[in-house]
Order: structure tokens, then sequence, then C-alpha cells
């Protein structure tokens, strides 16, 4: 039987080395690379006629750009709307990733901690780095919770800070441990398949099953990845 | 029966599944989870970037510019349909309006000149049975007046005659010759009894 985890190994393509880093060209950074090319190839070929009748793959795009637009309006206001495009980015590269990492074969690059971890740590950075470009150091008292008593606030502080930066963690946890478990789960019902003769049957269903489970998950996780992204913008531009 | 047998089926399954599943599990452990492999990080991180940059950088500059031009692009014509449509019914409740007060401009003018006849005719008439009155009248006395001079005439002549009539009968039977004279003063004389 399959190791269900080799799945996730990186298999280096090219090796690339500069310096004492090794950045090959593995089989995460094809899927990446393709994710960020079937985002952009979709956007492109949707919207080549310029339809005002859309078609179907124009309403598609339309769709999914109506889609981010109202969730970045609706969680993090309308000055928020300056930040689309890399909200928009976000949750097409997320989605793209998760989604085309249904397909068995396919490398899913958001199964990788490190991979979610730095685009959380991207969304934690830009984030706090907007707040106090906005606000300077009056941000500072976003970790002051409002109409708490004096007496308790060496105390909410800290608590205050520390769920602030937990935040990236629990951002990126989320995602890489819901891709990985899924797929985990794929991989370890796919192995019995085989191995049981016709009473393969039933761990083909369950697949079959999971599989459907697994492209809600793949949307579910980059639509709360994308939710969370928008409230901490919101956060950044309105404090509370 | 047979969704019964399915379901124990798959009841043994997973449990078989679940116990490989922890077999493979901690057999993985030795070699490592692939994504605790620190040495990947830097071409992983490296690769993200690069892909997720490119990715906004396009989408930025060309993609997604796209979308909204052809959403406010669709945006602006239904704004400017609903305009015309209401440009339109304007234009069409002005039409209706004018035509509304041409007919009754023309209900009134029918009523005049209707009125306007009405009292011609009237007076044509009025005037033409005055006239046939007086004609009428005229005659009447006309035709009253020949009457009387005919009588009188006839008056005039009775006494002639009478006179004449005594003349004769007087010679007649008397055969006395009275004048004319006398024997119109006896007519007159018994006629004025």
């Amino acid at each position: 039987m399959a190791d269900p985890l080799k799945q996730f190994q990186i298999e280096p393509y090219v090796p690339i080395l500069v310096g004492n880093a090794d950045l090959s060209f593995t089989n995460s950074s094809l899927w990446m690379v393709v994710s960020a090319g079937a985002v952009y190839g979709l956007v492109m070929l949707g919207t080549r006629h310029h339809a005002m009748v859309p078609g179907r793959l124009q309403s598609v795009v339309e769709l999914a750009y109506e889609f981010v637009a109202d969730l970045v309006r609706e969680n993090a206001g309308k000055e928020a709307m300056r930040y689309f495009p890399a909200v928009f980015t976000l949750f097409t590269f997320i989605l793209m990733g998760n989604s085309l990492g249904v397909i068995p074969g396919i490398f899913t690059f958001t199964s990788h901690i490190i991979v979610t971890f730095t685009l959380a740590m991207g969304v934690f950075l830009g984030v706090t780095a907007l707040g106090f470009w906005l606000h300077g150091w009056r941000f500072l008292s976003f970790f002051v919770p409002p109409g708490a008593p004096k007496l308790m606030i060496p105390v909410l502080v800290p608590i205050e800070i520390l769920s602030y930066c937990f935040r990236p963690i629990s951002l990126s946890i989320r995602l890489f441990v819901n891709m990985m478990a899924g797929h985990t789960m794929l991989k370890v019902f796919a192995g019995f398949i085989i191995a049981l003769g016709i009473f393969g049957v039933a761990p083909l269903a369950v697949n079959v099953a999971l599989t459907i489970f697994e492209i809600g998950v793949a949307f579910l996780q980059a639509y709360i990845f994308t939710v969370l992204t928008c409230i901490y913008l919101h956060d950044a531009i309105h404090m509370h | 029966m047979g969704k019964l047998l399915s379901i124990a089926g798959l009841l043994a399954t997973s449990a078989v599944g679940l116990a490989i599943a922890a077999e493979d599990a901690a057999e993985a452990e030795s070699g490592g989870l692939p994504q605790l492999d620190v040495s990947t990080y830097p071409s992983q991180i490296f690769w993200l970037i690069l892909s997720f940059a490119v990715l906004y950088y396009l989408l930025t500059r060309k993609g997604l510019p796209r979308v909204s031009e052809i959403l406010e692009a669709r945006q602006d014509r239904i704004a400017a349909d609903l305009d015309r449509a209401a440009r339109l019914r304007q234009e069409a409740e002005e039409t209706l309006r004018r035509y509304q007060a041409m007919i009754e401009e023309a209900q009134a003018r029918a009523r005049t000149l209707l009125h306007a006849a009405q009292e011609r005719i009237a007076g044509d008439f009025a005037a033409r049975q005055a006239a046939l009155e007086q004609e009428l009248n005229e005659k009447i006395r006309e035709a009253e007046r020949r009457i009387a001079t005919a009588r009188e005439k006839a008056l005039g002549e009775i006494d002639e005659v009478a006179a004449e009539l005594v003349q004769a009968a007087v010679q007649r039977l008397a055969s006395l010759k009275i004048t004319k004279k006398d024997a119109r003063a006896a007519v007159g004389r018994v006629a004025g009894e």
C-alpha cells in the first residue's frame, strides 16, 4: 500500500541553486505557476470579447469579480476597495490551487504549511503595516478593548496582542490542515480500492463522496482565507 | 440486504483502512512529514512569491481593469437605456397631452360652428315667417279694401238702381214722370227710415 503522505513529497524538477539557497523548480512550483497562469488565462479568455451580454466564461469571470468585490465591500468597507486587486489575487490563487489539487495526480501546493504561512504572513504584515501607515502610533490603541475597566488594561492588552499575533498562525494552519487532511483521507481510501478486489467498490464510493466534499472544502477554505483577510483589512482601516 | 452488506463492508474497510493508515503514518513519521522538511522551504517561498507577484501584477495591470471596464460599460449602457426610456415616455405623454388638447379644441370649434348654424337657421326662419306674415297681412288688407270699395260701389249703385226702379215703377203705375232727383230723394228718405 502506498504511503498516503507520499503525495505531499516535494520533487525537484529543475535544480536551481542560488548561493546557499535551494530554489529548485519543483512539482509544487509547477502547480503554483500553472495556477497563476490558469487564473490569468481564464480572466483574459473570459473577457476577450468585451461582450455586453456575457457568454459562459465571461459570466464566470464577472461572477468571481463581483463575488470578491462584494466580499471586500461587506467585510472591509468601501475604502478597502483600493486593495481589491490583492484580495482578488489571493482568493483566485488559493481557489485555483485547492481546486486543481482535487484532480488526482496534481500536487496541492496549499497543503504545505510553509506556503499557507507565507501567504498568511504576507496578509498579516501587509495589514499591520497599513494600520500603522493610516493611523500612525494611534494604531496601538487597537489593542485596548473599548470600554474595558482601567484596572484590567494591563491584563487585556497582552492578550489582545497575543491574539493578534496568532492570526497568521490560525489562518495558515486552517488552510493547510484542511487541504492535507482531505488529501490524506482520499489517498487512504484509494489505497483499499485495488487491495479489496470486488469489495473495493465500497472505498471507491467513499472516495467519490469525499471528492465531492473536497471540491466544497477547496472553495470554502479559499473563501474563509479571503473573508478573514477582509476582516483584518477592516480592523486596519477602521480600528474596531 | 444488499444495502446492509454494503454498509457492513464499508465499515469493515474503514476500520482496516484506519488501522493501516495509522501504521503508514507511523512509518511516514520515521521519514518525516514532507511538510516539515525545512530544506524545501526556500524553494516553496520563492516560487510562491514569484507566481503570486506575477499574477498580482498581471491582474492589476490588465485582467481586472478589463473586467471592471466591461461591468462599467454595461452599467452605463443600462443607465443610458433607462434614461432614454424615461425620455421617450415623457415625449409620449407630451404627445398625448397635445393630442387631447387638439381634440378638445376641435370639439369646441365644432360646438361653436353648430351653435352659429343653429342661430342662423333660426334667424332665417323667423325672418321668412315675418315676411310671409306681412305679405299675408297686406293681401288681407288689400282684399278687405277691395271688398269695402266693392260694397260702397254696390251700395251707391243700389240707390241709383232703386231710384231708377222707383222712376220706372212710378211711371208704370201712376204714369207720372218724376225726376231722377226726386226719386233719389224718395229712396233716400225711405232708406233713411
